[in-house]
Formats: structure tokens, C-alpha cells, sequence
């Protein structure tokens, strides 16, 4: 199975410089919402309307969590989804079982929080929720790899 | 399934490197295939058993339990 829909080698350097731009940005900003917002990034946006007349209009709206958000599933998914310098069918099954495992250690970790967690502090699992599949996966697949290569060095 | 590769690179002295530079894949992958980790596609195979100039069957065979 040849690997397909992945970015090119050279993205996955800039999604690690757009991951870690973001989190010195959107870590405060996760924590605590009300407090870390950057002022001056108040601006009008068109967009589907929460108080006030139904539909989309223009409004101001502050785009910290924006940034923060689309940084970081922009970030982590060139991080995700690079090709290695070296892709063959065996890394492609490798990265194929390791988005399998990541989806499946997502939903047991998410089936915990719903029967621990309860009330608002809910709103954080979600807000975590948003990150977890790709960082998962990102950690899984690379383990996997470190882990073949030890196995390397042990033969000739 | 069970594999002959390492015995057929040592007839042919060549090293997991060399034999992964000549069919375009991953010493890692060599390695697992040889390791029994890996089962390789038909593809790979045809193209492993060409660099020996043997029949597939000749370097991979089915086990009973397969």
C-alpha cells in the first residue's frame, strides 16, 4: 500500500514551529479563557451569531482561542501527516495501525472522563478532546519508529 | 509464513542495507521481514526473490497454521 495524502517531508519542520508558536500562545489561553485573552486581537468577524439576531453578521469577536485552536490542528496535522524521508508499505502499515490504536486509546480515555468528570469542568475534557487523536497518534507512531531502529542496532 | 532471506543474503553475501538500497525500501523493513515481523505485499516479494534470481516460493513458504 503506498502512502497517500501526506505532506511533503519539508511541512513537518513548520508544524512544529506552528505547534510550538501556538502553545506558548494557547496554553495560558486553555487554562484559563476569561484571563488570557489577548486584547488588541478584538476584530470584526463575519460570522454565525451567539447573543442578539438570529444567522451570521459581522460582529467583534476576540481571536485569541481562533489562533489557538486552528494553530494547533493546523500544527499538529503537518506533524502528523508528513511523509518520513523514507516511506515504504512498511511504515505505511505502521502509521495506518498506529491511527487505529489512537483512536481507540482517544475513546477509552474519553469514555473515563465522562464517567469521571462532570459538570463544567466537562468544558476542559472537550477542549482537550480537540487535540488528543492527533497527539496520540503523533507520540504512537514515533515510538513505533525509535522502536524499530533499536532493533536495528542490535542486528548488524 | 516462514522466510529463507537471511540464508539467501549470506549465500549472496549481501547485507540488509544493500539488499533494502536494491529494492527502494527501509533496512527496518528487511530486518522485520527476516525477523518475522513483517509480512511483505506480493509486490515486494516478486522484487526480493528477483534480486536472488529464485522463484518466490523458494525464499517465502506457507506454515501449517497459516
Amino acid at each position: 500500500m503506498k502512502a497517500r495524502f501526506l505532506f511533503s517531508h519539508k511541512c513537518k519542520k513548520w508544524g512544529w514551529i506552528i505547534t510550538m508558536l501556538t502553545l506558548a500562545l494557547g496554553i495560558p489561553f486553555l487554562f484559563s479563557r476569561s484571563n488570557f485573552e489577548i486584547p488588541w486581537l478584538e476584530m470584526n468577524v463575519y460570522h454565525h451569531q451567539f447573543l442578539g439576531p438570529e444567522g451570521w453578521a459581522w460582529s467583534p469577536v476576540n481571536l485569541t482561542g481562533t489562533l489557538a485552536g486552528s494553530g494547533l490542528i493546523i500544527g499538529l496535522s503537518l506533524i502528523a501527516f508528513s511523509r518520513l524521508k523514507e516511506e515504504d508499505e512498511f511504515t505505511s502499515r505502521i502509521r495506518l495501525e498506529s491511527l487505529q490504536w489512537a483512536v481507540y486509546v482517544n475513546y477509552a480515555l474519553l469514555l473515563l472522563a465522562f464517567l469521571l468528570i462532570y459538570d463544567i469542568t466537562f468544558l476542559n475534557v472537550l477542549v482537550y478532546n480537540l487535540f488528543t487523536i492527533l497527539l496520540i497518534f503523533i507520540i504512537r507512531f514515533h515510538w513505533i519508529l525509535y522502536q524499530q531502529k533499536r532493533l536495528l542496532k542490535n542486528e548488524k | 509464513m516462514k522466510n529463507n532471506l537471511r540464508l539467501e543474503r549470506a549465500i549472496k553475501n549481501i547485507t540488509q542495507a544493500e539488499l533494502a538500497n536494491k529494492i527502494k525500501v527501509s533496512r527496518q523493513t528487511i530486518n522485520s521481514i527476516e525477523a518475522g515481523r513483517y509480512i511483505p505485499s506480493t509486490l515486494l516479494s516478486l522484487k526480493i526473490a528477483k534480486v536472488f534470481n529464485k522463484p518466490v516460493e523458494d525464499i517465502f513458504s506457507l506454515e501449517k497454521d497459516d
